[in-house]
């Protein structure tokens, strides 16, 4: 059967509007499909409930889904054991692996490292103190004023005080971090 | 009636034809390369042309304005002429039109790589080259509506609804989004600033997706699918119905780029429902175009051109079904800012844009050359080889797309982000780059199978210059509507009330949407600690403007725990008051920089960690991707040009003190001085006149001035 033969009796339901030919283009009277105006009037209608509800009658705003977001995660968090003032140095070979992981994972040696853009861990010279308090400290809140980030927002009080022990029992005076030279009070 | 006889110009179709392949293998070119360089950053070569952020809008503004600009020419001087019976209305402004959209062309290919942008997404050029924008556009418009007028056919086809809509509305936006005051010949100033300047760019970029990629190209299908098929149209009503909610809805769809941003929430809505609403609208045009191949399928399995156009119009579908999917908020939380985005205007792009100009050019080109196809087989290995493209270039990046954001908001139990390095999230990513390079390729491949082709069909022929045709000469009619007539019939055959028709209904949303922005204070809140940048930050701004950092680097903190904890505090509309242009991006290749300043931030840098890590990102951070950008510590920074820049920002009302663009300069050097002392202080040797210390100014300004007022309190 000719394509042409096969394509009328497909669209026998459909004419061909009469005075419509556009250099040879024709068009057919054919009505769009029911579903495809079913969907746009159910899309209207949808459009018309959503700007109602969050528009007119007051639904949440981008900023009431924030502030519900932001209260649940805080129900939703552990509470640390311990802070800087209660921190104690760890020696165990586990905790000091831990730190050694870290260290290396967490971004410390971009800085402290060959880069020498952060003072140098492996001497003798520390400019914030040398206890793990002060380590634990520095590491926790930072000294933005110098471009050391504060780690809380990365790393659980557990981590923080595993990297610092790391740095106070295996880094320190290995002189093998950069090469930036002494800076702050001998320890 | 008369018989007369009169000659299609096929010389000009051939002119726009050609310059379609060739602009289309260059931004196809330089796709290829920006990929690469996203996966391999020493693929920026350390030269500051050649960088993404300054290729990137480059590949943009020649797939858009030259591949598919020229493309909907080729469609448009060819299927004008034949529906309207008469040869086109002035040889002259064709070819004016042609050189000047040309020249246009190799402006933007000299200018954007030498970084002269108005960093503003499918609007970078500068101003100069706008004003010739216009002046090109408003030629091709009076050459297309001169043609209409002396037509000899009563009524006026679908596919030059398309063209009309796109003419008008084209040169609204464009003349409404690029208003800039001048500083100097190759800088000028967005004269919005902030949300109000996002709302018009994505009022502009949106509406350059629907009236320069989308409406001209369902003209181009009207006419070239039916003719190839040798169907007819297999419905005028849908025609009338989703032409008309078409161009009355798309216009109001721009905010949803700017979902969960520092928009009013009843502008996201408009985004959000205006977006819903088109998808039936859209798909009227695919399913008008799928349905008038009944009876033709058998053709299609023999015919390239009609397996481009299937697939073609299949990709419009896509993404037609893609983009109100993107616009639902829910959605949009997790797609926007990642390669999503990217994957979306692709299967548009290489999908819709791409075949359909291909189908056309295959099926036009032997016809003004008078001659056959030089190979129908290589024309179908194009088709497969440029499918198997888009495939291997979309797939991954949707992969990479969901990838990423689950990185990005995923918590541990302990309350931390899963993934606090960014870095993390990108070198996940990156083997998924290596198959876009693949796909890419494919796709570059097929395009030049396509363009030997064409070439050789042009060279065995000879082209019809002149074409004979004939036609009898329209006779006079009554204005008023006839008796059974329906209104639409009405006015398809009187043109100019059908284009103010058009008009009214792009404007009508443009007004809504914007008028308000622009004038009710209420929608930007202001926050009295905002205050003007300094001269260094500013000109720190406009070297970050000039390197395309846009491109990679949002500046829009959403209100989602994961970007607050990310970040820190979300971004409000009022801190952004004085940014002409507002920067905040619409890819995360990097992190946020929003509130890079913020000491005690979440993402504070050093003055020297910024100059390491603009020197030798790699250093910083091995695995970065981000360019070297070793030219802004050898350059000095323009000093002369900086009270012209506060005299035009005063001048857009950025309240600088009276004649402080003579004091300028001597604050420039003061801060200057100080970021320099304190580079030297961490062993770094630079001298204060250079463009990093203006970067680094503005960088460290970012995110800082909501702080001032809670730290005096």
């Amino acid at each position: 059967m000719a394509t042409e033969e096969k394509y009328d009796q497909a669209t026998q339901d459909s004419k061909l509007m009469i005075d419509h030919d556009y250099d040879g283009i024709k068009e057919l009277d054919n009505p769009p499909p029911p579903w495809l105006m079913i969907i746009f009037y159910a899309s209207i209608i949808w459009s018309v409930f959503y700007v109602f509800y969050y528009d007119v009658f007051g639904g949440p705003t981008q900023y009431d889904e924030y502030n519900t977001e932001m209260a649940e995660a805080i129900d939703n968090m552990p509470k640390s054991t311990f802070d800087e003032a209660h921190v104690t140095l760890l020696t165990d070979a586990s905790s000091l692996a831990e730190g050694q992981k870290i260290y290396a994972t967490k971004g410390c040696v971009a800085c402290h490292g060959a880069s020498n853009i952060g003072p140098d861990l492996t001497d003798k010279y520390w400019i914030h103190g040398n206890t793990i308090k002060d380590v634990f400290r520095t590491i926790k809140y930072g000294v933005p004023a110098k471009g050391m980030t504060p780690f809380k927002d990365q790393m659980t009080d557990k981590q923080i005080q595993e990297v610092a022990s790391y740095v106070l029992v295996k880094l320190k005076g290995t002189n093998s971090g950069n090469t930036k030279g002494p800076q702050g009070d001998e320890y | 009636m008369e018989q007369q006889t009169f000659y299609y110009d096929n010389k000009i179709v051939r002119m726009f034809g050609g310059a379609t392949i060739l602009w289309g293998l260059v931004g196809v070119l330089v796709g290829l390369t920006i990929a690469t360089q996203l996966a391999f950053p020493a693929a920026n070569f350390n030269l500051p042309w050649l960088t993404f952020g300054r290729l990137r809008p480059l590949h943009t503004n020649a797939i858009i304005f030259a591949f598919v600009g020229n493309g909907i020419f080729t469609a448009a001087y060819y299927s004008m002429q034949r529906l309207l019976k008469t040869r086109m209305y002035s040889d002259f402004l064709g070819r004016f039109h042609f050189w000047g959209w040309q020249l246009i062309i190799v402006a933007a290919a000299i200018t954007l790589p030498l970084g002269f942008t108005e960093a503003k997404e499918y609007a970078e050029l500068e101003w100069p080259i706008d004003i010739a924008v216009v002046i090109v556009w408003i030629a091709f418009g009076w050459n297309m509506l001169g043609t209409i007028a002396i037509r000899r056919t009563r009524h006026i086809y679908v596919a030059i609804w398309f063209y009309i809509a796109t003419f008008i509305t084209i040169a609204v936006l464009y003349l409404v989004n690029n208003l800039s005051l001048p500083v100097s010949l190759w800088k000028s100033y967005s004269v919005y600033a902030g949300v109000q300047d996002g709302l018009v760019q994505w009022w502009y970029g949106h509406n350059a997706v629907a009236f320069f990629l989308t409406t001209p190209m369902l003209g181009l299908m009207y006419y070239f699918l039916p003719k190839a098929a040798n169907r007819p149209v297999y419905s005028y009503k849908l025609s009338i119905i989703h032409f008309w909610a078409l161009i009355f809805l798309y216009i109001w769809a721009g905010p949803h780029h700017l979902l969960y941003q520092a928009l009013p929430g009843w502008a996201q809505s408009m985004g959000v429902v205006f977006s819903v609403m088109l998808l039936m609208p859209s798909w009227g045009g695919m399913v008008n175009g799928l349905l008038t191949l009944r009876g033709a399928w058998d053709r299609v399995r023999d015919s390239a051109v009609l397996k481009f156009f299937v697939v073609g119009v299949t990709a419009y579908g896509m993404s037609t079904f893609e983009g109100p999917l993107l616009s639902l908020k829910s959605v949009n939380a997790i797609s926007h800012f990642t390669d999503w985005t990217i994957a979306h205007v692709h299967i548009g792009g290489m999908g819709w844009n791409g075949f359909m100009i291909f189908g056309m050019i295959y099926w036009l080109w032997p016809r003004i050359f008078n001659t056959k196809l030089k190979s129908e087989k290589l024309a179908n290995a194009h088709f497969w080889i440029g499918t198997l493209g888009i495939i291997f270039y979309a797939v991954p990046l949707y992969w990479a797309a969901i990838t990423q954001a689950l990185m990005w908001k995923e918590f541990t139990p302990e309350g931390f982000l899963a993934y606090p390095n960014f870095m993390e999230t990108v070198t996940q990513i990156l083997p998924m780059y290596y198959l876009r390079i693949v796909g890419g390729s494919l796709y570059v491949t097929g395009f030049i199978l396509f363009v030997y082709n064409v070439m050789a069909t042009a060279r065995s022929g000879k082209l019809i210059a002149d074409e004979e045709a004939s036609a009898p000469a329209l006779e006079k009619m009554s204005k008023k509507r006839l008796p059974g007539e329906t209104p639409h019939r009405w006015v398809e055959r009187r043109w100019v009330p059908f284009t103010i028709w058009a008009f009214v209904a792009i404007i009508i949303g443009s007004i809504i949407e914007i008028v308000p922005m622009l004038m009710v204070k209420s929608n930007v809140p202001t926050i009295s600690s905002v205050t003007p940048y300094t001269p260094l930050e500013l000109a720190g701004r406009d070297i970050y403007v000039r390197e395309g950092c846009y491109t990679c680097h949002s500046q829009q903190i959403r209100p989602f725990r994961s970007e607050t904890e990310r970040y820190g505090e979300y971004s409000k509309a009022g801190e952004f008051v004085y940014d002409h242009p507002y920067q905040w991006g619409s890819r995360r290749m990097g992190p946020d920089l929003a509130r890079e300043g913020v000491k005690g931030g979440k993402i504070y840098k050093s003055n020297a960690w910024h100059y390491n890590h603009m020197l030798r990102p790699q250093d910083v951070n091995p695995e970065s991707v981000m360019p070297a950008y070793p030219w802004l510590i050898s350059d000095q920074l323009d000093m002369d040009i900086i009270p012209a820049k506060i005299r035009a920002m005063q001048a857009l009302g950025v309240p600088y003190p009276k004649g402080y663009d003579q004091k300028a300069i001597a604050d420039v050097k003061a801060q200057a001085n100080g970021i320099a002392a304190d580079l030297k202080n961490n062993n770094i040797d630079v001298k204060s006149d250079r463009e990093i210390i203006a970067l680094i100014s503005y960088l460290q300004r970012l995110g800082t001035d909501i702080f001032k007022e809670t730290a005096k309190k």
